[in-house]
């Protein structure tokens, strides 16, 4: 690191290039995976929940189709936002007041003592002197089910109606040639359902990518916190002194987010036309057009 | 008129593939069959005839239960459906005896109902594999066999929606033959088809007729009825007004509801 030494006499390119390997910067690229992380577990569960929730909903016994019911209606009426702040403050809260239950029992006082939420120090979640990682993992989990949670929801929705749009002749054939119902529902049905869920799927996708931020709202140290936390202007006490400069960090983000949501857009496109059921014409180019000429 | 081409019918008890009796269904207060009785004997062509409405479909749908009949019986190859009572429901009882059925009773739809993710050849073996489970080379081996049969060996990996509607009729039909069923159900198959692809469906309904295998095809056409029916079963208002040979029923016509239909049908005005 004789290259940054002293980074008061740097200048130019070298200036920039120390400035930008700073460890809190490297801290801020780590945020990215952050955000690539809470993607890659957050869509599969989703993906899960959805197809639990759809099929719930469809389903002959009648408290599952109650329950599967209100699952995908919670989400219509309530800003995403709101359950996103709800969910991990009820869920850490629920957690901990059962730890109490169960490591204090000799504790009488309620747990709600006024305005405040009080638990005794060995049901803290997690335990007040834990490492900062472990405290980081738990808000993260928190915003992972949350995240689940409400797109789970949203994945319902989806593929409950493409589940639907499917023609019941196609289905009922299945069963005049003698097919199970489970054989019709994961040979027919389901390859079926992903024409008509895809659209929505995709716009889903585009939305869990761009609710993302929401991180920052849960006190997590994402890209947005690192943005704003370099990006603030350094007096001559910082190593690196500079104005605010968040303007630039923002555009980095919003590059960011544009490539992923691009990207995806490509991803997207592609799959919907392998799942097309309409092969009657080569749908791939027409289908490619937009984004070519978009670019 | 011509004699319609009949075939040795030595019609033994033993020889019965499907028996409808006394079939009566109804939705809600519409009652849609009141009482039929039919029975199909191997090689038997049983085409059936009637106005919209009249409830051929129905029939039709009862015979492979994709619909229940509130009363009547139902044997195949001389077995009783067993049925129990669900919420005041009649529904059948032992699904593996429907889906033995099913298997052996393979249908024929209007709008031909090809799966539409799946090539030509995917549908044609998909239910050998999945119901029967043949194994996949010999379905394969069978499927591309049939659809050459058909007319259309060309068209294996192609899918449904790059098919002409006669192209899938005859797709359709391949998928039913490769059931090796003991009875093929025919709803309408040429009625969704302009005239000259009707042509092509009809020619495969007629090689299948001179094999001898049992078909019961429900149908507007009443050239096909004539030439290829061994039997005409006319339906009208849920129940069989008329039914006998084609030279019975087409020429020498009873009944004036028939005489009416016919008149109105235009082929044998
Ligand atoms: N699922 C259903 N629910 C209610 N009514 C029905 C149902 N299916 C058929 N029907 C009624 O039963 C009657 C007979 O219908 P069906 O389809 O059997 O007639 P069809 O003889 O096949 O007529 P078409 O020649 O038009 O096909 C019609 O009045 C129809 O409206
Ligand atoms: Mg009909």
């Amino acid at each position: 690191m004789e290259y940054c030494a002293d980074p008061s006499t740097l200048e130019g390119l070298r200036w920039l290039a120390c400035y930008l390997t700073t460890p809190k910067h490297q801290l801020f690229y780590l945020s990215f995976l952050t955000v690539f992380a809470l993607l890659a577990i957050t869509a599969p569960v989703v993906m899960i929940m959805g197809f639990g929730g759809a099929i719930a909903r469809k389903s002959q016994i009648a408290p599952l189709r109650w329950l599967g019911t209100l699952y995908t209606s919670m989400v219509r009426g309530v800003p995403d936002i709101i359950f996103f702040l709800f969910v991990p403050i009820a869920l850490d809260q629920l957690v901990e007041y059962a730890r109490h239950k169960i490591k204090c029992p000799h504790i009488t006082d309620p747990v709600y003592r006024g305005s405040e939420f009080i638990v005794c120090e060995a049901a803290k979640m997690p335990l007040s002197d834990s490492a900062a990682w472990v405290h980081n993992t738990w808000s993260f989990a928190l915003a992972v089910i949350a995240f689940s949670l409400v797109f789970g929801a949203f994945a319902a929705n989806t593929i409950f109606g493409a589940l639907n749009a499917v023609p019941h002749s196609q289905l009922e054939t299945a069963r005049a040639f003698g097919l199970t119902e489970k054989q019709t529902f994961w040979r027919i049905h389901v390859p079926q359902m992903w024409t008509y869920a895809l659209p929505g799927l995709s716009n889903l996708w585009m939305i869990l990518i761009k609710a993302t931020p929401l991180l920052f709202l849960l006190g997590i140290e994402d890209i947005v916190y690192w943005a704003r936390e370099l990006g603030g202007s350094k007096t001559g006490y910082f190593q690196y002194p500079h104005p605010d400069w968040r303007l630039w960090y923002f555009l980095a983000l919003l590059v960011f987010y544009l490539l992923l949501t691009w990207l995806s857009g490509k991803i997207f496109n592609r799959l919907t036309s392998r799942y097309s059921l309409d092969h009657s014409s080569n749908p791939t180019k027409p289908l490619l057009k937009p984004i070519e000429a978009g670019r | 008129m011509p004699q319609s081409p009949r075939r040795n019918q030595s019609v033994t008890q033993s020889d019965t593939v499907l028996a409808l009796r006394g079939i009566h269904k109804s939705y809600g207060e519409l009652d849609v069959l009141k009482g039929i009785d039919l029975t199909a004997s191997r090689g038997d062509v049983i085409a059936m005839i009637g106005s919209s409405g009249s409830g051929k479909s129905t029939l039709l749908r009862c015979a492979n239960l994709l619909e229940t009949p509130q009363q009547g019986d139902i044997f195949f190859h001389g077995e009783q459906v067993k049925w129990h009572t669900k919420r005041h429901q009649r529904i059948p009882s032992d699904k593996h005896q429907v889906r033995r059925m099913r298997a052996n009773l393979s249908m024929v739809f209007q709008q031909f109902n090809l799966w539409a993710h799946m090539t030509v050849l995917q549908n044609v073996i998909e239910a050998p594999q999945t119901v029967l489970k043949k194994d996949p080379d010999e379905a394969r081996e069978l499927g591309r066999q049939l659809l050459t049969k058909v007319g259309i060996g060309d068209k294996c990996d192609q899918y449904p929606s790059q098919l002409s509607g006669g192209q899938q009729q005859r797709a359709a039909i391949a998928r039913a033959l490769a059931m090796e069923p003991a009875a093929m159900l025919f709803d309408e198959p040429t009625s969704a088809l302009d005239p000259e692809l009707e042509a092509e469906v009809v020619r495969v309904i007629q090689t299948l007729a001179e094999e001898g295998r049992t078909m019961i095809i429900v149908t507007h056409d009443m050239k096909m009825a004539y030439d290829v029916a061994t039997h005409v079963i006319f339906l009208h208002d849920g129940v069989i007004v008329e039914e006998g040979t084609p030279d019975q029923v087409f020429n020498n016509t009873r009944s004036a509801r028939l005489k009416q239909f016919l008149q109105s049908s235009g082929t044998f005005g």
